[in-house]
């Protein structure tokens, strides 16, 4: 899923070769001016282009997908990326499926319904289903899935069956799960059905070696192969239940540069990009037979504050006054991050759910906003007694404590060191004294989730939703995520309650009520500033496949395959 | 007999720093700061649990001491573990990865010793001419460019321009081969704008440093006996004033032999070369342990054994180290 430190890793990779791009194709310009063609000797180069042109393959059936991070694994148990989970959702069914408006779809399930009490899902089964084996797949394939990922509690799904007591196969078109508590994100939109004879029998240990290649799945793609460093492969299913997608193959080409990725783009190489960072997406903007496009992720960037109760925290203890974390906020421009930082991709941030949750998403009033108001900042650390002794650029708090604090960002996500580097020269101006260091994301991240001792102020990181439901990120701030993903340890036992409400609320209306009441605690509380939700970027060829369709989190690469399986060939 | 003793001293140091590179490398990768388990629990949200288990499976929950005698254990009976991003034996791994790597870089390596020297040479022999200042100029410029840009503008002209030569990868992705010739074809056509690239920016040094040294050796006295004793001048050239040159040049191939394995990051990076380069610096970043353990072990061989040949090969070439 749609992991952090992946994530992380995936917003560095785009700005770089941002301005990496930038500086190409202004020395390309340059190049072309200078007329250095004489370089190229012409006679070797036509006949190693006839050699190339031999190999050209037939694109039509192919759909090819450059990128720039390679899967970790094939074992959708041990797999972290998104890129993983691009491949394995095309080789494994699940019981339901995202259509092309993220709403539920059938998939090995045709369909699903609640008890009266909500604490059981029943799922009815398609039959005369095959693994990419040949052996049938039953109901008990599904619930030995179940079972295995509630007792091992490996990998991401095991947050989706906490609350499972058991999964039962009745009959072999038949799932029931049964929870501790209704349950109002559907787990069979989230877990791959594992064929039970290949996995049966298997220890924690020998799951987490498993490398599951070639992966058995009953997916309309079966496994091809994996040529590490360069490019994964998947077949046509043939025999899949569903209407037969036109690619016979898919191929995901690894890229180790963004710049010649988009070259790849514009030569015909590849068909579509589904990461295009912000300069070289303005670049491709217009070029013969490309079409770009821009759509709302499921992203944000964050500065996190460090509110920690622990009493081996190091964080400075002036952050814990909310006022103080309201300055900080009040203190920067979003919009002139989301300017500056992201060549304006993006828009500019606020609650913890992205706006591509739509009706979920808690819209606040700019007035309201704790935003570009440094006035405002002022006024209230005035107020609470945070004063600007005469010659100083610091203000100091009744204790005699200075407003200094530690700021981390990664080095290598340049987004992030611009943008601490606008939120330090902002908050200079409101008389709050950051000092930014920065460190590669695995540092960061083990000095964030430091749960014995946190030891740290203030950083900049991000997340990407692993699902498309909103309980994913406003599980994040629960008490019960520190030692897990709550990276500011914060704890407030009112907005616990109001998840574990909106988390077993089934009627739709109510629960959006419950889910933007939380957005609006946790936002007033401030250990969070949302950035930006940054745009997702992607591009593809107009003259391979047609039918693409843009929706929210992107064409591919989203919690959809279906783009996968509806392009036909032009 | 002083041969053998001289080569059994040799290999002691070779086991010697052998065993000190293990060592060193367990320790400065294991006390950076991070940890494999840690960012894929943040992902993941794994419970803490979880987390512990998985420290266990891949045995971080051993204090330091234990897991580096495990590490020596299991060094010896020639495991190197699995790695903990891609869960996949790192023996296979480093396999595909070496080999991509020599593949790219022996070519671009003898390509650029062999042109490089003989430039050299020739440009001495015609010193302050006109081939002379011309190469010599042109390996200067090569040298400063910076590897990244010098190859991305061979790809802007050959590649995007000319559509010449492919852009990237080691082969057309998707291609059906009517013969193993054609597949030949294509990797080779695939390898031609990351060579050139290594060759432009590194041959300078060797046609520097054969120049240097011929013109060096042509002025000796010798030489001039050599003429007198009416020798063509092609043969006191390539015979006597060459041999006489090469030991820098065998200093210098030795040293540049030994950085093939590791990779040539920048060019990898731009021609999406999957090579060793890029395996250790993602490895780095992931705290994959074990691929980095084993690939710094294979490095430090590499130019021990490198070293060791050139060693040899002074004494061949050389008479006075032999006597020394």
């Amino acid at each position: 899923m749609p992991v952090q430190g992946q994530q992380a890793g995936r917003a560095d990779a785009g700005p770089a070769a941002g301005e990496m791009a930038q500086t190409g194709s202004s020395r390309r310009r340059f190049l072309q001016r200078a007329g250095l063609l004489a370089l190229a000797v012409p006679g070797a180069s036509t006949l190693l282009e006839a050699c190339a042109s031999v190999v050209a393959s037939a694109k039509a059936s192919t759909i090819r997908v450059g990128w720039t991070i390679e899967p970790d694994t094939m074992n959708p148990l041990t797999a972290y990326s998104t890129e993983s989970v691009e491949v394995t959702q095309l080789i494994y069914d699940q019981l339901m499926q995202y259509d092309l408006e993220l709403k539920p779809e059938p998939g090995l399930a045709t369909s699903w319904s609640y008890s009266p009490d909500g604490k059981t899902i029943t799922y009815r089964l398609r039959t005369g289903v095959r693994w990419h084996d040949g052996r049938p797949f039953s109901a008990a394939d599904a619930a030995f899935t179940f079972e295995l990922i509630k007792s091992k509690q490996i990998g991401n799904f095991g947050q989706w069956l906490a609350d499972m007591v058991t999964a039962r196969a009745p009959d072999p078109a038949t799932l029931e799960v049964t929870f501790t508590r209704p349950q109002a994100f559907n787990p069979g939109l989230a877990i791959p059905i594992l064929p039970r004879h290949i996995w049966q029998g298997m220890s924690f240990a020998q799951i987490q070696k498993y490398q599951n290649i070639p992966a058995i799945g009953t997916g309309p793609y079966k496994f091809g192969n994996w040529r590490h460093g360069q490019s994964i492969e998947v077949d046509r299913n043939d025999d899949w239940w569903g209407s037969q997608p036109a690619a016979k193959k898919i191929t995901w080409i690894l890229f180790q540069n963004e710049d010649v990725m988009a070259q790849g783009l514009r030569t015909g190489a590849v068909d579509i990009c589904p990461e295009v960072p912000p300069t070289i997406w303005d670049g491709l903007a217009g070029a013969a037979k490309i079409k770009t496009v821009s759509m709302k992720s499921f992203s944000f960037h964050h500065i996190g504050i460090n509110v920690s109760d622990n009493p081996r925290s190091g964080g400075n203890p002036l952050l814990k006054d909310r006022v103080v974390r309201q300055a900080l906020a009040y203190a920067v421009d979003r919009q002139q991050l989301v300017n500056v930082a992201l060549a304006g991709h993006g828009i500019p941030g606020s609650v913890i759910l992205m706006p591509a949750f739509e009706e979920y998403f808690l819209k606040i009033p700019a007035s309201q906003q704790y935003d570009a108001n440094p006035d405002k900042a002022r006024a209230l650390l005035d107020a609470a007694g945070y004063a600007l002794k005469p010659g100083s650029q610091v203000r100091t708090a009744k204790n005699g404590k200075p407003l200094s604090f530690r700021l981390i960002a990664i080095e290598s996500t340049s987004v992030d060191v611009a943008a601490a580097q606008l939120f330090r020269d902002a908050c200079a101006k409101v008389g709050i004294q950051l000092t930014l260091t920065t460190l590669d994301a695995n540092s960061l991240g083990n000095t964030v989730y430091n749960a014995q001792a946190p030891n740290w102020d203030i950083f900049v990181w991000g997340w990407d939703s692993g699902v498309n439901d909103p309980s994913y990120m406003l599980s994040v701030p629960l008490c019960s995520q520190i030692g897990s993903n709550n990276d500011v340890y914060y704890c407030n036992r009112h907005y616990d309650q109001l998840y574990d409400e909106q988390a077993v609320e089934l009627n739709h209306a109510r629960r959006v009520a419950l889910v933007h009441e939380a957005q609006q605690f946790y936002y007033d509380d401030c250990a969070y500033i949302v950035m930006w939700y940054q745009a997702k970027l992607q591009a593809y060829r107009t003259d391979t496949w047609k039918g693409w369709t843009p929706l929210d989190g992107g064409i591919i690469l989203n919690f959809t395959r279906d783009n996968y399986l509806k392009v036909k060939p032009v | 007999m002083s041969t053998l003793r001289y080569l059994a001293r040799k290999v002691a140091w070779l086991v010697v720093t052998l065993y000190g590179v293990v060592t060193f490398n367990f320790l400065l990768f294991h006390v950076l700061p991070g940890n494999p388990v840690r960012l894929l629990a943040r992902s993941g949200h794994l419970t803490p649990q979880a987390v512990a288990e998985i420290d266990r499976v891949f045995g971080l929950n051993h204090p330091l001491g234990l897991q580096y005698l495990i590490y020596l254990r299991d060094l010896l009976h020639g495991q190197l573990g699995i790695s903990y991003t891609y869960r996949e034996p790192v023996s296979q791994l480093l396999g595909q990865y070496l080999g991509n790597t020599i593949l790219l870089l022996a070519g671009a390596t003898i390509l650029t010793i062999v042109l490089g020297t003989l430039a050299g040479v020739v440009a001495a022999r015609r010193r302050g001419g006109g081939f002379d200042s011309m190469t010599v100029t042109a390996s200067v410029i090569g040298w400063a460019l910076p590897t990244f840009w010098t190859g991305l503008i061979l790809v802007f002209l050959l590649g995007v321009w000319l559509h010449a030569f492919p852009i990237f990868g080691m082969q057309t992705p998707n291609a059906v081969y009517a013969s193993p010739l054609q597949h030949a074809q294509d990797v080779i056509s695939h390898l031609f704008l990351p060579t050139l690239t290594l060759v432009v920016v590194n041959i300078a040094q060797f046609v520097l440093v054969a120049r240097a040294a011929v013109i060096e050796v042509l002025a000796e006295d010798f030489m001039v006996t050599a003429l007198a004793k009416g020798l063509a001048p092609r043969r006191i050239l390539w015979r006597h004033a060459v041999r006489n040159a090469l030991l820098p040049i065998v200093t210098n191939s030795a040293l540049l032999i030994g950085m093939v394995v590791a990779g040539a990051i920048e060019v990898e990076t731009v021609f999406s070369w999957p090579g060793m380069g890029l395996l250790v610096y993602n490895s780095v970043l992931n705290r994959d342990y074990p691929v980095i353990e084993a690939a710094f072990l294979v490095f430090a061989v590499v130019v021990l054994l490198v070293n060791f040949a050139s060693d040899l090969l002074y004494q061949a070439l050389d008479p006075r180290v032999r006597e020394s």
